[in-house]
């Protein structure tokens, strides 16, 4: 009996949290329903209206055809310039995160707190001003318009940000951990790679998740530090249908901004299986 | 445990590849803009005279600057406790082991993944007035009343024009930050959760602490790191908005959203005043560590779980 | 963990690869580099981006060994900040497209060669080919800055469907303040009960660059002759009956949309058909022309006064730290020749700023009207002032202000002044 009642209670606790967790997802995704609807309006049409937004003159899939041809620009050179420079500030950030967060969570020496705080520090200050200093570097390091300058100094992705993040969950593997691997003569680097970097996969592809998100959908870096065509993301890329007088084309724009996203999407498609794989692997219940 | 007391100097080499990046690239910036603060600089001018504190001096006579710290403390005070605390709240939500929980916490992420200025675009139409889908829903709300004959109550507007309203502009800006924000902190909310030691929660449901009292006495102890982590990083990005502001109500209306950012941005972009935005951006600075320390004294219990433990 | 490391080991390896190949592409070392910065098309016909990219193969076939690099800069506002970065690390490019409206900072500050020696030398170049009242914009008493590439002065453009509609004659050269009120009252449409008119006579949009001409078409103006100062010109008699005219057009008469409605309404409503005038360049003909609207226009209604416009501009300019300042002449000689200029216009972004080019079009009717405009247009101040664009900041602001806030026209006007001449004034 008293069983019963839990599971109906279960039951509808559950249905509570499918309702509440419904609701917040038609939040986040009605705008992209627009987005998407309005991608597929006539070129040249204004804004859509409520009225008009589900039964446009004509449904226009020619646009993402037309975006991707806009000019000859090399639409692919942009997807796999994206894709290089974010997998390597991914791979960058997430190496030297988890070195410096290793050193910070489980190692003891003098002035350790200190630079912790200093870290903290360049996480403080905004980019508007560093980027004039950060651009003449860039420049006297002949890294202008290269793969080099478009991934290492990524002026928005602070390491601190991965730094910290990385050290607060070092700090929860238990520490009994490391000993038992001590005593198997495992070194720190040896901690860190058997121990500590597997116990923290979640903040691991969090921190991927991060730069993944900031750099695939940055404009402002990578249009400062590139110049030719050929060096551009696809946000940077495809950011020509508003002009620099506040035009816009919405439809093109509105296809160029889904071109630009659906890629990620996807990508986040397959990090949530290593998401999920930490929730089976710790078997949290509810 | 012994072995945590000993002195590692290896710890300098673990530290080493991120203190040098960072130093090169933020570090050494960093101190160049506070050379250039005590300056009079203009990128294109030769002529860059030392004026001591001027700078500093100048602009906390300057009342437009004022208001921008008043404007980016608003939007702090704001956004930072509604962020943290519904990103937790939804986390709570996803972390338990219900069928097509990972489906909600892709969907949940899509704003994070979209570009900025496509947001921004995005969210001009959710508050037009009357297109807008905010207005349109309130619209249709409207005409349900109606429908079930209770006009009577009477109809809510849908001409508001949040982003040219003083008031409702900076509380748009909060609403969009929510939105754009909750996939990112649910996220490290749901990996915290999910390093909690399972141990925990079986030892204390031996002991019969259960529902409420479990996440007062388990939960959010144990998640002290990630909370700390979640408030300080959100706090930091608050203070530094920009992109919204740029895009979509140029720090209008009546300077209501004129944030420092944005100001300083102006400052060294419109008024080419670069050493004066290089000031602006050290104060700016100082605003937060100020607040990120009080941040840490407060929340000091995530920085080290030791006593935790 | 190992799929997440064998993944991005994958990635990694790839990224490297990729890097190989950018290095190896940037290092040719017979070619020379020519590389022209702009701030991107505006959202044009793909075609007009085709035809670019033809008129500098065009260029590199006439100059074997020399490579076109074209370095677009697009994004809100991005243009100038990266180039002035540029500028200051030593990364200029050899030409760059300068927007006469934020050309000052540029020309006055050392960023730009004079043109003159290069003119001077080359027998080929004729600079009276080019339109006079253009190529002034870029002038410092006897130094040229920039030859234009195409330019437009700001028009009233109007509907002759919806004047046809309401049987109102279309407007005159030489046509009033008054007449314009008239027209607007009487080509606006307004349901009964209805919030807003369905129909406006005049299209406002909130863009100082856009109506600072009515100040200029009442004799008064925003800054003094030497542009150090807006106090006793911003806030003249003259430049406030203007703003209350306009201001009035909106609330007081409802012939124009205020910003609330066009905020409601969120398109360009001369664009739909639902606005008989406006106040546009000559860019404006290409979405026009796209939605089939028969458009005519005339030179601005007057008070009194001339009807004076402003002309926007894009110039092309050699930099001072040009790695190749003869090809770079070359290049702009090339660009602004009547038959590349001829080909470039037929777009319908702009007119010629080569006289040459542009008499091609001549008989077709908007040409013209045009082209009779041209003599009334102006600089504007950006080309002339550093700071203006701050200015214009601050004028859009005093119309939100005045709408939004309530404050009387007269005293936004003198409050607005006086943060305008804390930005101009020199220090």
């Amino acid at each position: 009996m008293i069983e019963a009642t839990r599971r109906r209670n279960r039951y509808s606790a559950n249905l509570l949290t499918y309702a509440v967790l419904v609701a917040i997802a038609l939040m986040t995704v009605l705008p992209f329903v627009w987005m998407f609807f309005t991608s597929l309006h006539e070129r040249n049409a204004q804004l859509p209206t409520m009225g008009n937004l589900f039964t446009p003159e004509g449904w226009h899939f020619e646009n993402y055809l037309y975006v991707l041809t806009f000019g000859e620009l090399p639409v692919w050179r942009f997807a796999v310039n994206s894709v290089i420079v974010t997998a390597g500030v991914v791979v960058f950030q997430l190496v030297l995160c988890s070195l410096a967060a290793y050193g910070f969570a489980r190692l003891r020496f003098p002035g350790r707190d200190l630079i912790f705080l200093a870290f903290l520090l360049t996480m403080m200050v905004p980019a508007q001003v560093l980027i004039v200093p950060l651009f003449a570097l860039v420049h006297n390091l002949r890294w202008l318009d290269s793969y080099w300058g478009l991934i290492i100094p990524y002026p928005y992705l602070s390491t601190a940000f991965g730094t910290f993040l990385l050290r607060q969950f070092f700090l929860t593997v238990p520490r009994s951990l490391d000993d038992a691997a001590r005593l198997d003569g495992c070194g720190d680097a040896g901690i860190l790679w058997h121990v500590i970097l597997p116990s923290s996969k979640p903040a691991l592809a969090t921190v991927g998740a991060f730069a993944f998100i900031w750099t695939w959908t940055d404009f402002y870096w990578p249009l400062l530090a590139s110049s030719s065509t050929t060096m551009r993301t696809l946000e940077v890329g495809l950011s020509v249908f508003s002009d620099a007088y506040g035009g816009t084309r919405w439809p093109l724009q509105m296809s160029a901004a889904v071109i630009v996203l659906v890629p990620a999407l996807l990508f986040f498609l397959i990090m949530q299986r290593f998401f999920v794989r930490g929730i089976a692997r710790t078997g949290l219940k509810g | 445990m012994k072995r945590s007391h000993r002195i590692n100097w290896r710890g300098y080499l673990f530290l080493a590849p991120a203190t040098i990046y960072l130093t090169v690239f933020s570090v050494v910036p960093i101190l160049l803009a506070g050379y250039m603060s005590l300056h009079r600089w203009h990128l294109l001018k030769p002529d860059r005279p030392y004026i001591g504190l001027d700078n500093y001096k100048a602009l906390f006579a300057n009342p437009f600057f004022i208001n921008a710290i008043r404007n980016s403390f608003v939007y702090v005070l704001a956004s930072v406790p509604l962020g943290v605390i519904t990103a937790l709240a939804v986390a709570l939500l996803v972390v338990r082991p219900l069928r097509g929980v990972g489906v909600f916490r892709t969907l949940f992420y899509v704003p994070a993944v979209c570009s900025q200025v496509a947001m921004a675009m995005v969210w001009i139409w959710i508050l037009m007035p009357e297109q807008g889908l905010i207005n349109y829903a309130v619209g249709l709300m409207n005409e349900a009343l109606a429908g079930l004959g209770l006009a009577h109550l009477g109809s809510i507007p849908t001409s508001t024009n949040f982003l040219n309203e003083p008031g409702w502009a900076m509380a748009a800006l909060v609403v969009m930050s929510l939105w754009i924000g909750l996939g990112p902190r649910m996220i490290i909310f749901v990996a915290g959760l999910q390093s909690i030691p399972q141990q925990l929660y079986e030892a204390a449901s031996l002991d019969g602490c259960t529902g409420r009292r479990r996440f007062w006495h388990i939960t959010l102890p144990q998640l002290a790191p990630t909370t700390l982590f979640v408030t300080v990083t959100t706090t930091i990005a608050a203070f530094q908005l920009f992109t919204p502001v740029y895009m979509m109500t140029k720090g209008g209306p009546q300077r209501t959203t004129d944030v420092v950012l944005y100001h300083i941005y102006k400052e060294a972009w419109q008024k080419f005043e670069l050493g004066m935005a290089s000031a602006q951006s050290y104060v700016l600075l100082a605003m937060i560590v100020v607040i990120a320390a009080i941040q840490l004294w407060v929340l000091r219990r995530g920085l080290t779980t030791e006593e935790a433990r | 963990m190992r799929r997440l490391t064998r993944y991005f080991t994958g990635v990694f390896a790839m990224s490297l690869a990729g890097l190989l190949v950018g290095c190896g592409e940037h290092h040719d070392r017979d070619e020379v580099v020519l590389r022209v910065a702009n701030w991107g098309s505006p959202a044009v016909e793909s075609s007009f981006m085709k035809l670019e990219r033809e008129i500098w193969t065009e260029f590199e076939a006439l100059h074997p060994g020399v490579r076109v690099q074209i370095e677009q800069i697009p994004g809100h506002g991005q243009y100038v900040p990266k180039l002035i970065m540029m500028h200051a690390s030593g990364s200029m490019p050899d030409v760059i497209h300068l927007d006469a409206s934020s050309a000052a900072v540029f020309i006055d500050n050392g960023v730009l060669r004079d043109l003159t020696p290069f003119i001077a030398r080359d027998p080929d170049f004729h600079l009276d080919q080019y339109f006079k009242e253009v190529v002034e914009i870029a002038r410092r008493d006897d130094r040229l800055y920039a030859i234009p590439l195409d330019f437009t002065p700001m028009v009233m453009y109007y509907n002759k469907t919806l004047f046809d509609n309401a049987g109102v004659a279309y407007p005159k050269v030489g046509w009033s303040w008054d007449d314009f009120l008239d027209k607007a009252r009487r080509l606006t449409i307004r349901e009964e009960g209805a919030e807003r008119p369905r129909q406006f006579g005049f299209n406002f949009e909130n863009v100082m660059p856009f109506w600072v001409l009515w100040l200029w078409t009442n004799g008064g103006d925003v800054l003094d002759p030497t542009g150090t100062r807006a106090t006793g010109y911003f806030n003249s008699p003259a430049s406030v009956e203007a703003m209350q005219f306009l201001v009035d057009l909106m609330t007081r008469y409802h012939v124009a949309p205020t910003l609330a409605d066009r905020a409601a309404e969120g398109v360009d409503l001369f664009l739909d058909g639902r606005a008989a005038m406006d106040l546009k360049g000559h860019w404006m003909m290409i979405d026009y022309r796209a939605r089939g609207l028969d458009v005519g226009l005339v030179p601005l209604p007057t008070n009194g006064q001339d009807p004076t416009t402003v002309i926007y501009e894009a110039g092309l300019a050699i930099t001072a730290n040009a790695r190749h300042p003869d090809i770079a002449w070359d290049y702009i000689k090339y660009v602004t020749s009547e038959d590349v200029q001829r080909r470039r216009v037929a777009s319908g972004l702009a007119i010629s700023g080569n006289k040459l080019a542009a008499a091609h079009f001549a008989g077709d009717p908007v040409e013209d009207a045009f082209l009779q405009i041209v003599r009334y247009g102006r600089p504007p101040w950006g080309a002339r002032v550093e700071r203006y664009p701050a200015c214009e900041d601050l004028g859009r602001e005093m119309m939100e202000d005045i709408q939004y806030a309530h404050v009387p026209v007269p005293y936004a006007m003198t409050r607005t002044a006086k943060l305008m001449d804390a930005l101009v004034k020199v220090p």
